[in-house]
């Protein structure tokens, strides 16, 4: 009994943890969707950059990667706002189509460009005031001090995007694009800057995300794809263009990627030779994918949406 | 009967076209006579499989206008039948060729009636959800050989016409060849027949259609039906011409964008679309790709070139090749 309440309690704290990065992933992709209803096929592209962003201030500075979040935030503005000139822009006009192949485009030129310039092996910080520390919680639960400090400046920037959104003036012209672009227009809102603002402030998270994920997972040109799905699902199910749903959500997709150890502390709890232990986990993101059809399916509002 | 003279009427396209198609017709006949090197002969047979891939694509993606980026499932499924029948019980391609395409039209039938419920952009990263699920099923399938996937074994006789195994890459020319005009021929019917009117009337405006009594949900099923009925035939094919498949190589997102982006790209909606991005597209990937693959520190150059097609496609002309061929016929009748 006590080995499966260990397990489950490392599983949910793994997951929730994990959850509110999940949750800073998505937030960029929601920013975006909200305003202007385009889905951005390149947004694990952007994370991957955020994360080199990091990467390289760490190592080519010589400094601690925790100085690597402003750094990966201006440079996840920077190309927001220089995919938006440049590209998506003329997307706008076209068909639905057009936006699909156009971000998909995107995303193969990104990938690729980091794979000629940073080449294809994975790489990873190794020193660092956070890298490799750890603290116990109660016996046996150990949380590492990186996703600790993860999924709480996951929580600040929350906080922050929310407050941006909410409290300032451009927070209420950006909501007002979204609600009606051409009525927004008529009330004197430069709609195009708008725009260009979202895709920037969706750069800017997802490029703190990055910076902030770098801190344990290793990244290279490919690492995009998963995070793009999952940051999918997790929109998804808080509800296309919901901020406070893209938190909730993303603790619930932290939660369903760990289902393979729970199961794992259930089979304990019976007896692992009937139900096999480590069966589930290559099934770990067939969960997220699973949830998002589901979800899409039986309720395509989301958990929180306000616009479908 | 009256479909099959309905499957070969072509008259409704103008001169030009018809010239250009018997000229292509032709030469692709001739050209395995022609001198070649063994690259361009696997590059054309690529660029068959391709065109069969996007025609099928084009009925629900073209005529429909639903986007589905999930199609690697059922080149995955074809692909699978075809071997494990193959190496299981003995089975040659012709039996399990239906086979495959039964099972993959099943399957196309219990998820699509879910899917369609949504549409546009929920509507196509939920087909890459449903994709990407059933590849983490096969990878993790021992039964079917898991993630390092399957060898199928060769035969003592060669060639064998039954089980498809040849030495010489022509046979397998001639046999695509021949699934690339039976798909052309079916498709010239279906773009004329009740369901492709459907169809597009669907595309053009949804709510119009279902006020006018046409079952929309019911439709893109059927057509969906179809496009994976193709998708599954090419993908046994695949898998005799290239002995090898695992799960990676026959169902990654990367086939099911391609084969949606070569449609695309050549214009999705018209029956000579898919051919011309596929005859586009797959060449330029190979050569491109032997060109720059072989320079050391240039690794992904060719894939940098490739996406800025593909996006400068998609940002100034949407409608692909074939839309700047109309335009350019438009004003000239002007």
């Amino acid at each position: 009994m006590d080995a499966f309440l260990l397990q489950m309690a490392k599983a949910i704290t793994a997951g929730l943890l994990m959850g509110l990065v999940f949750g800073l992933v998505a937030l960029g992709l929601t920013i975006i969707f909200g305003v202007m209803d385009i889905v951005n096929f390149a947004h694990g592209e952007f994370l991957m950059i955020g994360m080199y962003a990091g990467l390289l201030t760490a190592t080519v500075f010589g400094l601690d990667p925790l100085f690597g979040l402003p750094v990966a935030a201006v440079v996840g503005f920077a190309l927001g706002i220089a995919c938006y000139y440049g590209l998506v822009r003329f997307l706008l006009r076209g068909p639905m189509v057009a936006q699909l192949f156009g971000t998909f485009g995107l995303m193969l030129f990104l990938r690729n460009v980091a794979l000629l310039i940073m080449g294809a092996d994975p790489q990873s910080v190794h020193s660092g005031l956070l890298v490799g520390k750890s603290f116990v919680l109660g016996p046996g639960i150990v949380i590492e001090v990186t996703k600790l400090a993860a999924g709480g400046l996951s929580l600040l920037a929350f906080g922050f995007m929310w407050w941006v959104m909410k409290r300032t003036k451009i927070g209420k012209a950006l909501t007002a694009t979204a609600l009606d672009a051409q009525a927004a227009r008529y009330m004197g809102i430069p709609t195009e800057r708008m725009n260009s603002l979202a895709w920037g402030l969706g750069g800017a998270t997802v490029g703190m995300a990055g910076a902030l994920l770098l801190n344990f997972w290793p990244v290279e040109p490919n690492v995009g794809l998963l995070f793009t799905m999952i940051a999918f699902a997790t929109v998804a199910l808080g509800g296309f263009g919901s901020i406070s749903g893209a938190a909730v959500a993303g603790l619930i997709v932290g939660l369903l990627i760990n289902i393979p150890s729970m199961w794992d502390a259930f089979s304990m709890l019976i007896g692992g030779d009937r139900l096999q232990v480590g069966l589930l986990h290559q099934f770990k993101y067939s969960f997220v994918y699973a949830a998002y059809f589901l979800i899409m399916v039986f309720r395509p509002r989301g958990l929180f949406g306000w616009k479908h | 009967m009256e479909a099959l003279r309905q499957a070969f009427d072509f008259s409704d396209f103008p001169r030009t076209d018809l010239c250009v198609a018997v000229a292509v017709a032709v030469f692709l006949f001739v050209f395995p006579a022609l001198p070649h090197s063994s690259f361009a002969m696997a590059t054309m047979i690529q660029f068959l499989m391709f065109s069969v891939y996007g025609m099928g694509w084009n009925t629900i993606g073209g005529y429909g206008g639903q986007v589905d980026l999930g199609k690697a499932q059922y080149v995955g499924i074809g692909a699978y039948t075809t071997a494990v029948m193959q190496i299981r019980w003995d089975l040659p391609f012709w039996v399990s060729l239906p086979i495959g395409m039964s099972l993959a039209v099943g399957w196309s039938f219990i998820i699509g009636y879910p899917l369609f419920r949504l549409r546009g952009h929920y509507f196509a990263i939920a087909t890459i959800a449903t994709s990407l699920i059933l590849k983490d099923v096969f990878e993790s399938w021992s039964f079917i050989g898991g993630a390092r996937g399957l060898k199928i074994p060769l035969r003592a006789e060669m060639p064998d016409f039954w089980f498809l195994q040849f030495r010489e890459d022509y046979y397998y020319y001639y046999v695509i060849l021949a699934f690339f005009f039976v798909g052309l021929i079916y498709l010239n019917w279906f773009r004329q027949s009740r369901i492709g009117m459907q169809l597009r009337c669907i595309k053009d405006n949804e709510e119009m259609a279902r006020s006018l009594g046409i079952d929309s949900h019911w439709a893109k099923i059927k057509a969906y039906a179809v496009a994976t009925a193709f998708v599954a035939a090419v993908g046994s094919f695949h898998a005799c011409y290239n002995f090898n498949i695992e799960p990676e190589d026959v169902m990654s997102l990367d086939l099911s964008v391609l084969i949606a982006l070569m449609a695309m790209l050549g214009g999705a909606g018209s029956l000579w679309g898919p051919i011309i991005g596929a005859a586009i597209l797959v060449p330029m990937k190979n050569y491109l790709g032997a060109w720059f693959g072989a320079k050391a520190g240039l690794i992904g150059l060719d894939l940098i070139i490739y996406s800025t097609i593909i996006m400068a496609i998609a940002a100034f002309e949407p409608r692909g090749i074939w839309g700047i061929v109309t335009r350019i016929r438009q004003s000239r009748s002007d």
